[in-house]
């Protein structure tokens, strides 16, 4: 699958990451070019997870990132809104079949939701990757 | 009629004195406790800090009894989420949202939001209406932009220059309404008015009949 994820923050590296190691392709926007990654240097640089360093909020970037060709789009800044503007224009201008938002707050999930959004809650995540870390060590 | 107002900037707070001015009930949600406090300075207690893509902050403002929910905060995301929620959660008869960027109004449109006000598009036809020279002004939308009403300047050298009006083959769909000569008189519509070289014409059209009535209009000898 071509899957596009707008922002470059834990969430999004992380769903990257995961996205990328059992084969899809994956493609990160992120506008802000120093914004630190949690994704490792050399998947980058060995173009298994590609980034475009440019505004995801415009839909030129969201073409540059190819999502004419898309399967997913999931969109994790930090702001519910932006995420669920984005992920309307993948689905409704773009055609993506699959589009999903992380959201933080209850009434954008329900919002989400309503308009055939499908919604990964931020802290619920996070607790799942902490319960992940700590069970590795035993 | 109850109208909320969700962003208490250059475009709510001027908007919300108007509409209590011709009698209306109004009430303003703004993030920011200076844009609110502004408020209550000029029109009086008719603002709340809120965040207008909280639910709780909009049943606070008695959103379900309200008749118009307009969205013109300076985030076009937080005016799409603003009205979405309205329209699905609150049912409002009628959203409006401002887009800040054209793409946006187009996405805005699709998503169903009743009326999208195009800030860009607004300010485009505000500076071409400046410029005498241009020869199509989109002068406002109207049912759901499915009509306009337009300007166009008849150039000097026009095929229709000196056609009487009823004899110049209009598309379907469109009608002229009026005409104004170059000293700024508008002249009477009737079977023996005839188009003078430029002319500014005034006219209704169908969105999509826009540009054939402009090609015949402007088409030079």
């Amino acid at each position: 699958m071509n899957v596009i994820i707008l922002g470059a923050g834990h969430v999004g590296s992380t769903l990257a990451q995961k996205l990328s190691d059992i084969g899809h392709r994956v493609t990160v926007i992120e506008k802000d070019p120093h914004a630190v990654s949690l994704i490792p240097r050399n998947r980058v640089d060995s173009g298994s997870i590609i980034f475009i360093h440019k505004d995801g909020s415009k839909a030129s970037s969201m073409v540059d990132a190819g999502i004419v060709d898309a399967d997913a789009f999931i969109a994790t800044t930090g702001n519910d809104s932006l995420n669920g503007l984005t992920a309307q224009r993948a689905k409704i201008v773009f055609g993506v079949e699959k589009v999903i938002t992380a959201v933080k707050g209850e009434g954008s999930r329900v919002l989400h939701e309503s308009l055939g959004i499908t919604t990964i809650n931020k802290s619920n995540l996070a607790s799942d990757q902490l319960v992940t870390h700590l069970s590795e060590l035993g | 009629m109850y109208l909320v107002i969700v962003g208490a900037g250059k475009v709510g707070i001027p908007l919300a004195s108007s509409l209590i001015n011709e009698g209306h009930e109004v009430y303003v949600i703004d993030h920011s406790e200076e844009a609110v406090n502004e408020v209550q300075r000029e029109l009086g207690m008719v603002a709340t800090v809120g965040d207008a893509t909280q639910p709780s902050a909009l049943k606070e403002a008695g959103l379900s009894r309200a008749d118009v929910l307009i969205a013109a905060t300076n985030s076009d995301e937080v005016n799409l989420a603003t009205c979405q929620l309205a329209k699905l959660q609150f049912k409002v008869p009628r959203t409006i949202a401002v887009a800040h960027t054209p793409e946006n109004a187009a996405l805005f449109d699709l998503a169903g939001i009743d009326l999208v006000v195009s800030a860009t598009d607004l300010v485009l036809a505000n500076l071409t209406t400046a410029l005498p020279t241009h020869p199509l002004i989109r002068l406002m939308p109207l049912a759901d932009r499915s009509v306009e009403l337009i300007a166009i300047k008849i150039p000097a050298s026009g095929t229709v220059v000196g056609n009487k009006l009823t004899d110049t083959r209009l598309p379907y769909g469109t009608k002229i309404i009026l005409l104004i000569n170059t000293d700024g008189h508008t002249k009477s519509l009737d079977n023996d008015s005839v188009i003078e070289a430029e002319d500014e014409i005034i006219a209704l059209s169908s969105t999509n009949s826009t540009a054939e009535l402009w090609e015949i209009l402007t088409e030079l000898r």
